[in-house]
């Protein structure tokens, strides 16, 4: 197919699809993440249960079936379960306002027991009385004392046919402020209570046994208040015998009603199953007989009477008493019967229904509860479509600018782009998240440097004498080896963030990747097939139409002699980011340390010191608070920060809006200490599998010794980020961590750029040093590596600036290390390169030549230094390429290859093939060669400036010079 | 936190190698290894195996590097000269 057939054939296919996208935006809804509608996720671990020892798959697919069902039962409209990690559930509700109600209603495990209370309660001597109303004891203050109890009860009968606390069960606390590390319930394992506890804590941690057949139950909730909300938990308990006499699976039809007796109070009514009617008959039998043998004279029967429990997920949630006189044969279970005690009308249809549903076959322990309000979505939706409009606008600015005619037809495949990648974001559907927007506008910057690439190389072209046309086809030519090396260096990072990230990270990374496969279409295929059916035309036929005019910017500099002194430069910003790091300590996130972020606007106004006495004084005692100004999340607004999650945070929000009113419902992210510490340990993974896959993609493109600088100019990239964030004191979340992986992405892009042009001028350069080479490399393409750096800069500045708090996270990360990563290209990753390869022996012998001749090393190859100065590659003869920056013979100063070439670039062939070239350039011959003579061409002047005379790089305009028959080149 | 520390310190200090003739063995690379390794190996050993924790490093922790890093890299280029000499020898004799 020729060029013009196959462009037109791209063209109708990119308008086609240009029609389908607009379809596609036209009529699709575009499915917002949870972090632009608002709402609630929550995250939850599996736990074995004695019932379910171990977390297997069929487990967590049943609690993930259950959890559907709840949700749906509860009426959220498109909500989202997905299993995650190897046994975590993460819970997407959109627009769920009350977090803890949700976690309440899809989590809690349901695993209801009915227990004969008096025959069950144990004392301080491990013993039942159950002569006496609650066996003659009392509930215990404080979760410490009464696991402390509940240790020593080593030899209890019927341990081992007990049900929920078939196995022992381990608490952690702290042994000076005697609170619990890992809430209300018991872990399966010492170890597991030790891991709830955070590392700076571990000192101070105590770790509690009870054993197997006992239970620390919470006691009963007070009624609920007037203003129906409900009363929190008590911090009273019960050490108990686990020896349920019924359970959740003995009851049927469970519904929430009103105690027609007890003033109206909520209730939930239910049936007994066959079994359980004539289990429930034989307690409540015993439990009043009992009542009636244990009766004292004149003590009326309500108040000798015995009781019956019923314990939901180790809590007390009523102890009706059994009436011996009303009731002498126990209840008849055929009309059912009630739970009562401290409901709401909500909280009684929400157990209602959970019931009805089933209990979870495993314990799930909530490890990550996030909410964000609607308002607070929809305004990180504006600012980053904002940032996203910015961003490309200011992108196809710089296009236009630099590239003219080029850079339009860039910017008009950038808007393609956009408009595909909306369309596939819509199709597929793909969930828009803020990571995942964040993506979306830095794959602007991934599209355009794809074009900077190729206009450079057609510059170039164009600059060395090219008509348009042959410069446009060459540039394509040319760039696209580079272009796919950097993009699939960039895809695998994204792929990698994909499958090891968390669940913000993950959409980033698809968006990224995503990014990049269709930017490889419209950056390269559609510009390529505009620009080739605008060959011939008025508006590409001038160099200025092009911006290839000639560079006011000398490029040619020691870039090798200057590393030095770059290299001493950034060995002291990272001394100096060191000690920050030493000193100061990375501040890491609530995402890495577990901890709770409120953020509330307050309907009275209070400063920060009457903020933090409230919360510290409802339990959050390390609370650190800080105003915050953003007047579309509220007034007063201010954001609440602390290790402490449960209990304590709700105590504090309760304290906030009894004490200064909170408008609306406040935002609140609250990670458990493990999810924090599985977060940075994938973190840690990903970045570990990125730069191990990245080197082995370096070492099978190029070869293993260039795979070593970049992974040296990486660290660099990451150790110089970190340093900035120790120094400024900025927050490390999840957003910096993924920002980090792109960095390695981008910073790659650079490096493969320089290493790309190192990897073409070997060949071309037989006789030069391999710092020689370098030099003559990075003036050759430094002007590119900075204009794509600035292009991705631009993006990543529209996101910092206009993006909002958490794309500003995101962004910083990224401003420094798209800087470090592009200074590192040229000043760290190519100076070790060239150290490196210059004790090879064939770079050592030509060093040595080049002294011996000159008694220094020219920082550019010169005539002088004996030997061709610039000749064509040989073609590659079939089969695999060789190492790439290696001559095909070590052994030799020039290949024979090489040397054929030359032979035939300085036209010597009649004059003997035996010379080597090097000693035919000693003979001052004239550039051109003798056929060029003999056609009577005249041989090209000197090049002016600093420049030696290799032909290249200076900026006068050249003659044109004769071309190799072969290659097509200037010789 | 300790390791990222030591780490840190040691890549600074080698950054300053370029000052100095190429006698390394395996080159800038070969002193890149040794800062590293002497480092956390000098580190590891005043701190009897442990690494210091997050809240347990400060400015004695980058110290410590130092003398880990030097003795790395003194390691590296005696073991370069080492190697030069012994091709030396080698084609003396040949």
């Amino acid at each position: 197919m020729s060029d013009r057939r196959r462009s037109l054939f791209i063209l109708l296919l990119v308008f086609g699809l240009i029609a389908v996208s607009a379809v596609v935006v036209a009529t699709k809804e575009t499915k917002l993440g949870l972090d632009l509608q608002g709402g609630v996720q929550l995250v939850y671990e599996g736990k074995p249960t004695p019932q379910q020892p171990t977390v297997d798959q069929q487990a967590l697919d049943r609690a993930l079936q259950i959890m559907r069902e709840r949700v749906d039962a509860f009426g959220v409209a498109e909500p989202e379960l997905a299993l995650i990690g190897g046994r975590q559930v993460e819970v997407n509700l959109p627009g769920v306002e009350d977090a803890d109600r949700a976690a309440d209603q899809v989590g809690s495990t349901a695993q209801l027991y009915f227990y004969d209370w008096e025959a069950n309660v144990l004392n301080e001597d491990c013993r039942t009385n159950d002569t006496e109303t609650d066996g003659g004891t009392q509930a215990i203050a404080g979760l410490r004392a009464a696991v402390e109890r509940a240790s020593k009860c080593t030899d209890v009968p019927e341990a081992d046919s007990s049900v929920v606390a078939a196995a022992p069960r381990f608490y952690a606390f702290n042994k000076i402020s005697k609170q619990p590390f890992q809430g209300a319930t018991g872990l399966e394992s010492r170890q597991a209570a030790l891991d709830a506890v955070p590392k700076e804590d571990r000192e101070n941690a105590e770790v509690l046994e009870v054993p197997k057949g006992v239970l620390v139950v919470r006691d009963e909730k007070a009624a609920a208040g007037k203003d129906g909300k409900e009363p929190p938990a008590p911090d009273r308990w019960w050490v108990l015998l686990d020896r349920p006499a019924l359970s959740g699976t003995d009851l049927k039809n469970p519904e929430q009603n009103f105690d027609q007796r007890g003033g109206g109070q909520p209730i939930v009514t239910f049936d007994f199953t066959d079994k359980g009617r004539k289990a429930f008959q034989s307690i409540t039998r015993k439990i009043a007989q009992r009542g009636a043998d244990n009766s004292l004279p004149g003590v009326p029967a309500d108040q000798g009477s015995q009781s019956f429990a019923i314990v939901l997920d180790d809590e007390l949630v009523s102890k009706p008493v059994i009436n011996y006189q009303e009731n002498p044969d126990g209840i008849d279970g055929s009309t059912g019967a009630q739970i009562s005690g401290g409901f709401t009308i909500q909280s009684a249809q929400d157990l209602a229904k959970i019931l009805q549903i089933g209990a979870l076959p495993i314990k799930l322990e909530l490890i990550s509860r996030s909410q964000v309000s609607a308002s607070l979505g929809a305004q990180a939706l504006d600012q980053g479509l904002i940032a996203g409009v910015v961003g490309l606008g200011i992108v196809a600015l710089f296009l236009i600018g630099y590239y003219r005619v080029l850079g339009l037809v860039a910017s008009l495949a950038l808007l393609i782009y956009a408009l595909y990648f909306y369309a596939l974001v819509k199709a597929v559907p793909v969930v828009l998240t803020l990571p995942g927007i964040a993506g979306l506008v830095l794959t602007l910057g991934v599209a355009a440097d794809a074009n900077i690439v190729i206009f450079e190389r057609v510059k170039e072209e164009v600059r060395a004498g090219r008509g348009v046309s042959t410069a446009i086809v060459n540039g394509y030519r040319k760039g696209l080896t580079a272009i796919i090396d950097a993009n699939v260096v960039t895809l695998l990072v994204a792929f990698i963030l994909f499958i090891l990230a968390t669940a913000g990270v993950k959409g980033f990374a698809f968006m990224l990747g995503l990014g990049v496969i269709v930017s490889l279409f419209t950056a390269v295929l559609a510009t390529q097939a505009i620009l080739f059916s605008l060959r011939g035309t008025r508006l590409i036929r001038g160099r200025a139409g092009l911006g290839s005019s000639e560079q006011r910017f000398n490029p040619r500099k020691n870039y090798m002699g200057a590393s030095k002194w770059f290299f001493s430069a950034s060995g002291l910003i990272m001394l100096i980011g060191a000690f920050a790091i030493a000193g100061n300590g990375l501040n890491f996130g609530i995402d890495f340390e577990g901890g709770t972020r409120i953020t509330a606007p307050l309907e009275q106004k209070a400063n920060v010191d009457q903020v933090r006495d409230v919360v510290r004084g409802a339990g959050l005692t390390d609370a650190e608070v800080q105003t915050i100004n953003n007047p579309e999340l509220g007034r007063n607004l201010v954001q609440i920060s602390s290790r402490e999650s449960g209990a304590p945070v709700r105590a504090a929000t309760d304290a906030l809006d009894n004490e200064f009113g909170v408008a609306g419902q406040p935002n609140e992210e609250s990670i458990g200490p493990t999810f924090g510490q599985s977060v940075g340990r994938s973190a840690l993974i990903a970045i570990i599998a990125s730069l191990t896959v990245i080197s082995v993609y370096i070492a099978l493109r190029f070869e293993w010794k260039v795979a070593v600088p970049v992974l040296i100019a990486l660290m660099h990239d990451i150790l110089i980020t970190g340093g900035v964030y120790a120094l400024t004191g900025r927050e490390v979340t999840t957003s910096t961590v993924a920002a980090l992986l792109t960095i390695l992405g981008f910073s790659l892009y650079d490096t493969i750029i320089v290493f790309d042009r190192v990897r073409e001028n070997i060949p071309r350069m037989p006789s030069a040093a391999f710092s020689q080479i370098v030099n003559r490399s990075m003036s050759e393409v430094v002007v590119r590596s900075l204009a794509t750096s600035f292009c991705t800069l631009l993006p990543v500045l529209s996101l910092y600036f206009l993006g909002g708090e958490t794309l500003q996270d995101f962004a910083f990360a990224l401003i420094v290390g798209t800087a470090s990563g592009t200074y590192s290209s040229i000043f760290i990753a190519a100076p070790v390169l060239t150290h490196w390869k210059e004790r090879e022996p064939v770079y050592a012998a030509r060093e040595r030549r080049i002294k011996e001749r000159l008694g220094y090393v020219p920082a550019y190859a010169t005539v002088e230094q004996g030997g061709p100065v610039d000749v064509a590659p040989a073609a590659p003869r079939g089969g695999r390429r060789g190492g790439v920056t290696t001559p095909q013979d070590p052994s030799q100063g020039v290949s024979r290859a090489e040397f054929d070439d030359m032979v035939a670039n300085l036209g010597i062939e009649e004059a003997g093939r035996r010379e080597p070239a090097a000693a035919a350039a000693r003979g001052n011959r004239p550039a051109g060669g003798r056929r060029a003579r003999a056609r009577g061409e005249a041989p090209p002047p000197p090049a002016t400036g600093p420049a030696p005379a290799d032909g290249e790089g200076s900026d006068a305009p050249k003659p044109k010079k004769p071309r190799n028959r072969k290659h097509g080149r200037p010789r | 936190m300790g390791l990222l520390v030591w780490v840190m310190v040691a890549i600074a200090l080698w950054h300053f190698t370029v000052f100095l003739p190429d006698r390394w063995w395996a080159g800038i690379v070969g002193a890149f290894a040794g800062s590293v390794v002497g480092s956390v190996i000098f580190g590891l050993i005043i701190h009897t195996g442990t690494i210091p924790g997050q809240n347990d490093t400060d400015f004695l922790t980058a110290l410590e590097s130092v003398p880990g890093a030097v003795l790395g890299m003194a390691a590296v280029w005696f073991l370069g000269i080492r190697t030069e000499e012994r091709e030396r020898l080698h084609h003396g004799h040949a």
